[in-house]
């Protein structure tokens, strides 16, 4: 008796437009050891063809370091977002069923658009203003500690996993989400990045920042960083209430 | 900048909290009296009576009516916004997410009935005061009873819960080991006021 060979079995959701209509296809390839869902799709595109033998279009999907740094091949894997690079065969249940983020447009297939946590950056102000009428000499001393803090933060490589799993992100709602909120502290807590908390801290608390969030704290569960997101934004829900009191008796 | 929104939200969470939480508290205490028998429910809600009418009324409309109306609109609202996950992200919290919102639907509907039929129909229109017979009546329907113990189970649950999430909203319990602790406490707090219910409420069917 021939030994049959190992195959891992795929189901992708696929769709052909960013308006078009989402429908499922199943693709098998060989097993081999180590492998992980970023080799697989790779594999797929080699020989296009699904497992009743229709030769279809290759999938289309994202991704760039292949060692969970870039962020871009965040989708949903058996129903959870995570990295493709980093998702291992060996540890998923089979058929491994692969969807895109759907709290995002899809622009094809597993290709998602995240422009979106962008233009959440840019309206928390996420960067340190360097330009001014002051003179640059040497930069600031920052404190050891705070500096570990902000090193954790700014491991965030805004891969929207915890969009995608948070329940009060997507269309029927304007919260901007875990991680763009989060940045604003990162910034809050730089040397001269903290001379415009006032105006992050007041982006914060404009309609989808952070009062939209629930406390379902799904985005801490799966940040592929390991960021402690809720424990900032409970720290961001401290800093500001403090700053809706100055704001209502400083004025 | 007037960030309507933020303070909305957070008015919201303090009524239910503060105000709401009080209202409930105050539901359990009275209702707990029947353990004693009819003769001291209904001396406790005689002397309830006692408050002049327009005072008594005032509370009623400002921290009864007001708060749950403002809490129930506002928590529609919200709760709209959110599109439950648990299926996929089945984690301890997100249960408790989605079960506030679950909770608060099945409470929507269930005070206009409690306090549609008992405050505003029976004691407001018809009259008919508030009594440990009148409660008897009420619940002797073993499918009202039913209905009125999930009431109270969701109310507590909602509350308890609402404790949890309003330490991470005003960013009292910060870190993981706080929540965990505040959690805990909070759920304990459930069970046991889930107790007191179902001992008073079991006190109607012997």
């Amino acid at each position: 008796m021939a030994e049959q060979k190992k195959t891992v079995k795929f189901i992708i959701e696929r769709q052909d437009s960013p308006t078009s209509k989402p429908y499922t296809q199943e693709f098998e390839i060989p097993y081999r050891p180590a492998l992980n869902v970023v080799a697989s799709l790779m594999e797929i595109q080699k020989n296009p063809v699904t497992t009743s033998g229709e030769r279809v279009a290759p999938v289309t999907w994202e991704c760039n370091c292949l060692e969970k740094v870039c962020g871009a091949c965040m989708m949903v894997i058996n129903g959870r977002a995570r990295q493709a690079c980093c998702a291992l065969i060996d540890e998923l249940e089979q058929p491994i069923r692969l969807q895109p983020a759907r709290t995002f447009p899809v622009i094809r297939d597993l290709l998602i658009d995240r422009s979106v946590m962008f233009e959440s950056l840019k309206r928390v102000q996420a960067w340190v203003e360097i330009d001014g009428t002051w003179e640059v000499k040497d930069a600031p001393i920052q404190n050891p500690y705070t500096a570990t803090t902000a090193y954790e933060i700014s491991h965030c490589m805004t891969c929207g996993c915890c969009l995608e799993a948070c329940p009060n992100v997507g269309p029927q709602s304007d919260f901007i989400g875990a991680s763009p909120t989060v940045q604003a502290y990162l910034f809050n807590l730089h040397p001269l990045g903290k001379f415009d908390k006032e105006k992050r801290l007041n982006a914060l608390m404009g309609k989808g920042g952070i009062t939209s969030c629930g406390n379902s704290q799904n985005c801490v569960e799966v940040c592929p960083k390991n960021i402690k997101l809720t424990t900032y934004l409970a720290q961001l829900n401290r800093d500001v209430n403090k700053q809706a009191l100055k704001n209502m008796f400083n004025k | 900048m007037i960030n309507t929104t933020f303070y909305l939200r957070r008015l919201h969470s303090l009524c239910g909290l503060v105000l709401l939480g009080g209202v409930l508290i105050e539901h359990l205490l009275t209702n707990a009296t029947a353990l004693g028998g009819p003769e001291v429910f209904n001396a406790g809600l005689e002397a309830m009576e006692q408050i002049p009418k327009p005072i008594f009324l005032a509370i009623e409309v400002c921290l009864y009516a007001v708060p749950i109306l403002f809490h129930a609109i506002y928590g529609v609202y919200i709760a709209l916004q959110a599109k439950n996950n648990q299926g996929n992200y089945g984690y301890n919290k997100n249960w408790k997410f989605t079960l506030q919102r679950w909770t608060a639907w099945y409470l929507v509907a269930f005070l206009i009935w409690h306090v549609g039929y008992l405050r505003i129909f029976l004691k407001g229109i018809n009259g008919v005061p508030i009594s440990y017979e009148l409660v008897l009546s009420v619940v002797s329907n073993p499918i009202v009873w039913v209905l009125y113990v999930v009431g109270m189970f969701a109310a507590i649950f909602h509350f308890c819960n609402g404790i949890t999430t309003f330490c991470m909203t005003w960013g009292i319990a910060k870190g993981p080991r706080s929540q965990s602790v505040v959690d805990k406490m909070a759920m304990g707090l459930c069970a046991a006021m889930c107790l007191v219910t179902l001992a008073f409420m079991g006190s109607y069917l012997a």
